[in-house]
């Protein structure tokens, strides 16, 4: 440093004239001041207990730092302050395989569940119309005991079959008790309803890798990775854990840094980290995965062999694809032939390299046949199982028939267990989910919050949180064996665990339930490392059904003619409300967006060109069309979408899901097309176009954080 | 001739303080109305905090600061005009010296009233002040706020002196034309005024003092108010031409406001007699210097920047000149330069009306630039994700112009209760063949000498 | 010697996920402000993920850069505070103190980052979100700046622990909420006085650079840059 820099200067004078003045001597900073914060903390003593984030599919270890406080609950029929250990925050388990250390900020947030100022503190009865949502408080007892007397009417009448339960994906051991009491009460096999889910992937890997699990990628020995439409450092199934391996690919090895290419037509989060951005047409990404194989088979890279059962499920697959030139893929994927040779070469000549697909690349008409081209590509790569390759996990069930949901409810069932699935929300629109519900004689929800969906509820029977029950996470990676924790803080209202209450309600039948455990705690601690598979119901013989015919290259449909609806309309999962499920968390509702920066709101993302043909400044409200629906919402302007394309995150919109979510934005997924994913039926949410106009100047409603998109923005823009 | 002359003239300043019309009563609850909503607005705003006001991260200061800034310099129309007239001996200051002199004073205890309406917690104002305490812990004299306090303190203290000590003579003359508990009061106000030749001269010299001392405290105010910017590294804030630049501008808008007052006086008191078209004429030159000044200094500081090209600096240079703030930007500059210059370069239309409606636009120009000076720099720093904007919700509104009331009420309480303009100065510019001392002149001492 | 903690931010390891955003707020008790006080531009982040996108589609890119307090050596926000509330701690910490600020908000004009926070209003938390507080951390009222203060709670723990063992603090033992967080370890905290510490070696590295050196303040917090791909990296 300059012996007297202008700073020190200043200070010098200042502090010389306030030294003299106080005729204090020594470092004249420190004089001054006789307090300073750290010596005014006195840390609290926290004890650190395990258990797994619900909020995702992917179930991160956490652990949570308890400390003691002073907590209003109601004990023994009487409300009072009690101290009570309580959890405080959550990291991520160091020792746990998911998370490893880490959380996302969805993770972060999970502790507000438990705190939710809208919790949902006892059970209630409805007291209004189906889907008002107007409850009043009944006691357990009464509860349970109408709970008993349907389930009793049930199975006086020979109807068993009329009991039938939707949850949102749960840790194994959990659905498998649930299973088991539905199947010893003879009602129908629980179905798992999640609006954005990997089932059209879990299919694929099954026909071409004979497991219907989760692909992982070694992303910390990998050298290239491509991802189709997956946004695994964002949303997808394990964001945490591919976090964990990015870090380590960018930079964990001395002098070598991965590859990631991006294929997208909307840039995701991942999208945005990729070293590079390949922009597709919507619905073509399996021909671009097949031209790469084209052009590394017709180069001698690799030979169409090596990508045994998986390059089988693919049409022309042996005779080296002859249909994907590049030209070819040119044509219909708009990504040039030159291109796809230079992506192709790289691809094959920086092994390990994996292959991803996911998300919205398998939301088309033809899903299916761009995840077996992927997988067949990873398997020509060679890398499937090898250190910095794809990891194919051992095999899990099976997801249940195509849309279970939608046969569910077509079946119309008498009694409805539901656990947290809210598909009034996040369904199609096409499977009339409210209508139907409507026609259901008897609903029990066990959520922990009055959405769409418990709103048509008869009885809420709340859960515990995840921080006041035993739970379980599904296996990690290779690891087979289930990981459970048990709770972390006592409960704070009247509530009851959602398994113990079924397996209270079987011993209180007429004709109580055998073979059951006592409680979901002996349950888990019973469960052997290998029982969570066995306990899910028949599972293993499913090798033949899954493999069709090989798989060839049908263009997508899309819903609405390209002259009136000009535009695809691309939903996506939010980074922080995922499909929607987490738009009650005040945190993640005030957490900037990470690319619009937007907070508490819902936008469309239109291309900067789009807009100022179409007259739509940022903050405009645009009106979005579809051929089954409208909606309005601000427009965020970004060149991350397509001049062709406009972009929705799915989330907002939520007419009843408490305080923070209530009334907010809107629900991109109302106005999708019924269209399916014709191999495997689940809904392709990617397939909808849309016509948009200008419908007015800003409502306020589009909150940014940021003031600027870039970082030497012309004059005008910000704010 | 000369005696009869006098008495006129004291019967004429004096009259206000006697005879009190409706008018006052009606206008003083007016704005006494105005001030207390103002009061209250400040007490709703304590009471919730300051997200009352429509200030965001990252654009911290806003109306308030930009009223500080602007009373502030409207303070240097009174004590630093005068103490220079008073220097240079310019006669026709006499009838001006003490309405500009009250404009001083009370533009800075309305001006010293924002910052403490701005801060986060106002009932703990007193720790910007060095007072002893317990922990023995002192304000950081590093601040610039710390050195605001300081020289404001210095200046407003300065000011009511040179404000204060030529009114003793006209408390005496008024103490003695009246009775009563009047009498008492400003025979205590008097300090005991005799008229004597010794008190003449320790008045005279005392005066002689205080004009050479403010001046430098003048200069400094403003200096110090502008190092509340430059210091920090903000764009377009950070220039070593504050200085001078908020000095130029804070006399510009003072003279402004003393035209404006001038006119409002000899209109409201009838005193066409005392305040002549000259002294508007005299005053209209000075705002025309200022002006030029003005341009001159608004230039080169937009030059620099656009040479220098510096990008955060920019971003703000092209927010003004075309961006979002070009409208507020431009209409200052009208005000500022293209419509007064030719009214005050033009002989014709250097009139009473002329100057006067080029002083309304200056001061509305003036507060236009210190808003442009504290709202486009924060809301455009060196990260552009950081960026924001600003607008005042109307409790701001509210506040400042029921600082507009407090002035105008101070005012017309002050010209209620003292002379507004000085009798005694006044007498001594009739005779100007003893323009020195009045005391040398024993006739005229004798008009001034209390009859026992 | 002392300790004098600085960080690293790695950009070519950040994601932009904002894991890191909603850790801080869960550890240092910042309240959500809700929808119409964040549309008035009141949304508190002591840890923000700037967003900045270059080009035109299809040639976009977007570059990520957490921003926090930079903990400045020669910090303009200590300077301008005629109260000391914000100052400098003898670890090189930018140290806030609630209680004495008087809300001037003069520091967070003067810190080019914008990294600093006011209480506009009394934070609000809806029961029982309260007993999710932190508390090692104080609830700050109306009228008072806030800002980033590297977990000052997590390291006077630590240095109760080590000191109470008898041992010094490993590199790395001590990681603020964020960094604890950030799954793909873009931020690095450490002992800047300690040559050997992670956080020393990344603030040496050629990738490394200051944010907004320019103006002085002498941050430091390094930022590592992202790179860009060529054929040579991936050998
Ligand atoms: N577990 C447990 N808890 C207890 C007790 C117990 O025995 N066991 N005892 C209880 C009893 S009897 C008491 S009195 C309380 C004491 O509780 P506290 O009052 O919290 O006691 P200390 O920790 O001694 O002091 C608090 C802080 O004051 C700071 N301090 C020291 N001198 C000064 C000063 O001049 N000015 C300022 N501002 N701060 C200063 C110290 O740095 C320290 O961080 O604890 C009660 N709590
Ligand atoms: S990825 Fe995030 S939301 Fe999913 S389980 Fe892990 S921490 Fe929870
Ligand atoms: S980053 Fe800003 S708040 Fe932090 S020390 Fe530097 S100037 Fe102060
Ligand atoms: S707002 Fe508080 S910390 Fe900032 S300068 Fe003012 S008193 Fe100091
Ligand atoms: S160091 Fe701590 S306080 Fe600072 S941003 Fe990270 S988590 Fe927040
Ligand atoms: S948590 Fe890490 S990767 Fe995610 S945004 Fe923050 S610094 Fe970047």
């Amino acid at each position: 440093m300059s012996p007297l820099d202008r700073r020190q200067f200043i200070k010098v004078t200042a502090v010389t004239g306030t030294a003299a003045a106080l005729a204090a001597c020594g470092n004249p900073e420190h004089q001054i001041i006789r307090f300073i914060p750290e010596d005014d903390l006195v840390p609290g003593v926290a004890t650190w207990k395990p258990s797994y984030c619900p909020l995702c599919a992917a179930g991160c270890g956490v652990v949570a730092r308890v400390m003691e406080g002073d907590a209003e609950v109601f004990r023994n029929g009487q409300a009072g302050v009690m101290r009570m250990a309580l959890a405080k925050k959550l990291e991520g388990n160091p020792d746990d395989p998911v998370s490893r250390g880490k959380l996302c900020p969805r993770g972060q947030a999970a502790i507000q569940v438990t705190y939710h100022p809208d919790r949902v503190a006892e059970p209630l009865k409805r007291a209004g119309e189906r889907g008002e949502a107007r409850f009043v408080p009944i006691g357990w007892d009464e509860a349970l005991a109408e709970v008993v007397a349907q389930l009793d009417a049930l199975a006086a009448a020979g109807e068993t079959a009329g009991l039938a339960c939707v949850s949102r994906p749960r840790g194994p051991l959990r659905a498998a008790l649930v299973a088991r009491v539905l199947e010893g009460f003879g009602g129908r096999a629980p179905v798992a309803w999640e609006a954005m889910g990997d089932d059209v992937l879990r299919r694929a890997n099954g026909v071409s890798f004979g497991s219907h699990a989760m692909p992982m990628v070694d992303l910390a020995d990998s050298r290239y990775v491509m991802a189709f439409g997956a946004d695994f450092l964002g949303t997808w199934h394990a964001p945490v854990t591919f976090g964990v391996g990015y870090g380590r690919m960018r930079q964990g090895r001395p002098g070598v840094r991965g590859k990631l290419v991006q294929v997208e037509p909307r840039m995701s989060t991942t999208g945005a980290s990729a070293d590079e951005w390949v922009a597709i047409r919507p619905g073509t990404d399996g021909v671009l995965a097949l031209g790469l194989a084209h052009v590394m088979l017709a180069a001698g890279l690799r030979q169409a062999s090596d990508a045994g059962r998986a390059g089988a499920a693919i049409a022309g697959w042996s005779e080296g694809l002859s249909e994907y030139t590049p030209a070819r893929v040119e044509e219909i994927t708009g990504v040039a032939a030159a291109r796809v040779e230079r992506l192709a070469r790289e691809l094959a000549n920086h092994p390990p390299a994996a292959v991803l697909i996911g998300g919205p690349a398998l939301a088309h008409t033809n899903g299916l046949f761009h995840a077996l081209a992927v997988n067949a590509l990873n398997a020509l790569l060679g890398s499937v199982g090898q250190p910095g390759g794809l990891v194919v996990p051992p095999d899990v069930p099976a997801p249940a028939s195509p849309a279970g949901l939608a046969s569910l409810l077509e079946a119309a069932p008498t009694v409805l267990l539901l656990d947290e699935a809210n598909p009034v929300f996040d369904a199609p629109p096409s499977w009339r989910v409210a209508e139907r519900l409507r026609a259901i004689p008897f609903i029990v929800s066990f959520g922990s919050f009055i959405d769409e969906t418990s709103a048509f509820a008869d009885l809420i029977l709340p859960d515990h949180s995840f921080l006041e029950s035993w739970v379980d996470a599904p296996p990690a990676g290779s690891d087979s064996s289930p990981r459970v924790a048990g709770p972390v803080m006592r409960p704070l209202h009247r509530t009851r665990s959602m398994p113990d209450v079924l397996l209270d309600v079987s011993r209180r039948l007429a004709r109580p339930l055998a073979g059951l455990p006592e409680t979901f705690e002996a349950f888990v601690s019973a469960a052997a490392p290998a029982t969570p598979a066995s306990a899910s119901g028949p599972s293993r013989a499913r090798a033949t059904a899954d493999a069709p015919a090989a798989a060839a290259w049908a263009p997508p449909r899309f819903d609405g003619e390209a002259g009136e609806f000009p535009f695809h309309f691309l939903p996506y999962a939010s980074q922080n409300f995922l499909d929607g499920s987490l738009a009650h968390l005040p945190w993640l509702q005030e957490m900037p967006d990470p690319l619009t920066s937007g907070m508490w709101s819902s936008w469309v993302e239109v291309n900067p060109r789009t807009a100022e043909r179409l007259g739509i400044a940022q903050g405009d409200i645009v009106e979005v069309r579809s051929a089954h629906g409208v909606l309005r919402a601000p427009a965020v302007l970004l060149p991350s979408v397509g001049p062709d394309a406009v972009a929705m995150p799915v989330g907002q919109g939520h007419t009843e899901f408490t305080r923070y979510a209530s009334g907010r934005g809107v629900n991109p997924l109302a106005i999708l097309a019924p269209l399916t994913d014709e191999a495997t039926g689940m809904p392709a949410w990617s397939a909808t176009r849309v016509q948009i106009t200008r419908a007015g100047s800003g409502d306020g409603s589009l909150i940014l954080f940021a003031g600027a998109t870039r970082e030497r923005p012309d004059t005008h823009e910000g704010r | 001739m000369n005696r009869t002359l006098d008495r006129s003239l004291a019967d004429d300043l004096v009259r206000p303080l006697f005879h009190t019309s409706v008018w006052f009563y009606g206008l003083a609850l007016a704005l006494g109305t105005v001030v207390a909503s103002g009061l209250a607005a400040w007490g709703y705003q304590i009471w919730n905090g300051i997200g009352v006001t429509g200030k965001r991260w990252p654009v911290f200061w806003g109306f308030y600061i930009t009223n500080f800034v602007f009373w502030i310099g409207i303070s240097h129309a009174g004590t630093l005009i005068s103490a220079i007239l008073r220097l240079v001996n310019a006669r026709w200051r006499r009838p001006v010296t003490r309405c500009a002199e009250v404009i001083t004073v009370f533009a800075l205890m309305i001006g010293a009233m924002f910052p403490l309406i701005h801060l986060g917690r106002p009932w703990l104002f007193f720790w910007m002040a060095p007072y002893p305490s317990s922990r023995d812990l002192w304000p950081n004299f590093r601040s610039p706020l710390v050195w605001d306090f300081f020289a404001i303190n210095t200046y407003l203290l300065g000011s009511l002196l040179f404000l204060v000590l030529p009114m003793i003579p006209d408390f005496a003359l008024v103490r003695d034309r009246s009775t009563g508990l009047r009498r008492r009061i400003y025979g205590a106000l008097a300090l005991g005024w005799q008229g004597t030749t010794k008190q003449w001269h320790r008045l005279e010299a005392a005066m002689q003092i205080m004009a050479i001392a403010i001046l430098p405290v003048a200069v400094s105010v403003h200096t110090i108010v502008s190092f509340d910017f430059s210091m920090a590294p903000v764009p377009m804030w950070h220039s070593t031409i504050f200085g001078p630049y908020f000095v130029a501008g804070a006399i510009f808008s003072g003279i402004a406001a003393l035209i404006v007052a001038m006119a409002v006086l000899r209109r409201a008191l009838k005193l066409e007699a005392y305040l002549h078209p000259m002294h508007f004429e005299n005053l209209g030159k000075l705002l025309l210097l200022m002006s030029l000044l003005w341009v001159y200094f608004v230039f080169a500081e937009r030059l620099t920047v656009w040479y220098g090209n510096e990008h955060s600096e920019m971003s703000v240079f092209w927010t003004h000149q075309t961006g979002n703030y070009a409208p507020l930007f431009w209409t200052m500059v009208a005000c500022n330069f293209l419509i007064p210059f030719p009214i005050l370069a033009l002989r014709k239309l250097r009139t009473i009306p002329g100057v006067v409606f080029a002083s309304v636009t200056v001061l509305i120009g003036m507060w236009l630039e210190r808003y442009l000076i504290v709202v486009p720099s924060l809301g455009h720093k060196a990260l552009p994700y950081s960026w924001g904007t600003y607008g005042p919700e109307p409790i701001e509104i509210v506040i400042m112009a029921s600082t507009f009331g407090a002035m105008a009420l101070l005012y017309t309480l002050f010209a209620r209760f003292v002379p507004i303009i000085s009798i005694w100065e006044m007498k001594v510019g009739q005779h100007p063949h003893r323009h020195a001392l009045p005391e040398e002149d024993e006739e005229a001492a004798g008009l001034w000498r209390v009859r026992p | 010697m002392p300790y004098r903690w600085g960080m690293a931010v790695d950009a070519d390891r950040c994601t932009g996920c904002e894991a890191c955003v909603t850790a801080c707020h869960a550890e240092n008790n910042i309240p959500t402000v809700g929808p119409e006080q964040a549309a008035r531009g009141r949304a508190m982040h002591w840890m923000r993920v700037e967003r900045y996108v270059e080009g035109d589609f299809p040639d976009v890119r977007v570059k990520f850069r957490p921003v926090l307090c930079q903990q400045c050596d020669a910090a303009p926000c200590e300077a301008v505070c005629p109260t000391y509330a914000s100052h400098h701690t003898e670890e090189g910490l930018n140290a806030q103190v609630y209680n004495r600020c008087i809300g001037t908000r003069y520091c967070g004009n003067a810190c080019a980052y914008n990294v600093r926070f006011f209480n506009f209003f009394n934070p609000v938390w809806e029961k029982p979100l309260n007993l999710q507080l932190n508390p090692d951390v104080s609830v700050r009222g109306v009228g008072i700046m806030e800002k980033c203060t590297f977990c000052v709670q997590r390291i006077k723990a630590a240095k109760t622990v080590v000191k109470a063992e008898g041992r010094a603090l490993r590199d790395g033992e001590l990681q603020p909420a964020c960094a604890q967080a950030c799954p793909t370890s873009a931020i690095v905290f450490g002992d800047l006085n300690d040559p050997e510490s992670r956080v020393s070696r990344l603030a040496r590295s050629p990738r490394g650079s200051k944010l907004l050196e320019e103006t002085g303040a002498e941050p430091k917090i390094t930022y590592l840059a992202k790179l860009a791909w060529d054929e040579s990296d991936a050998r």
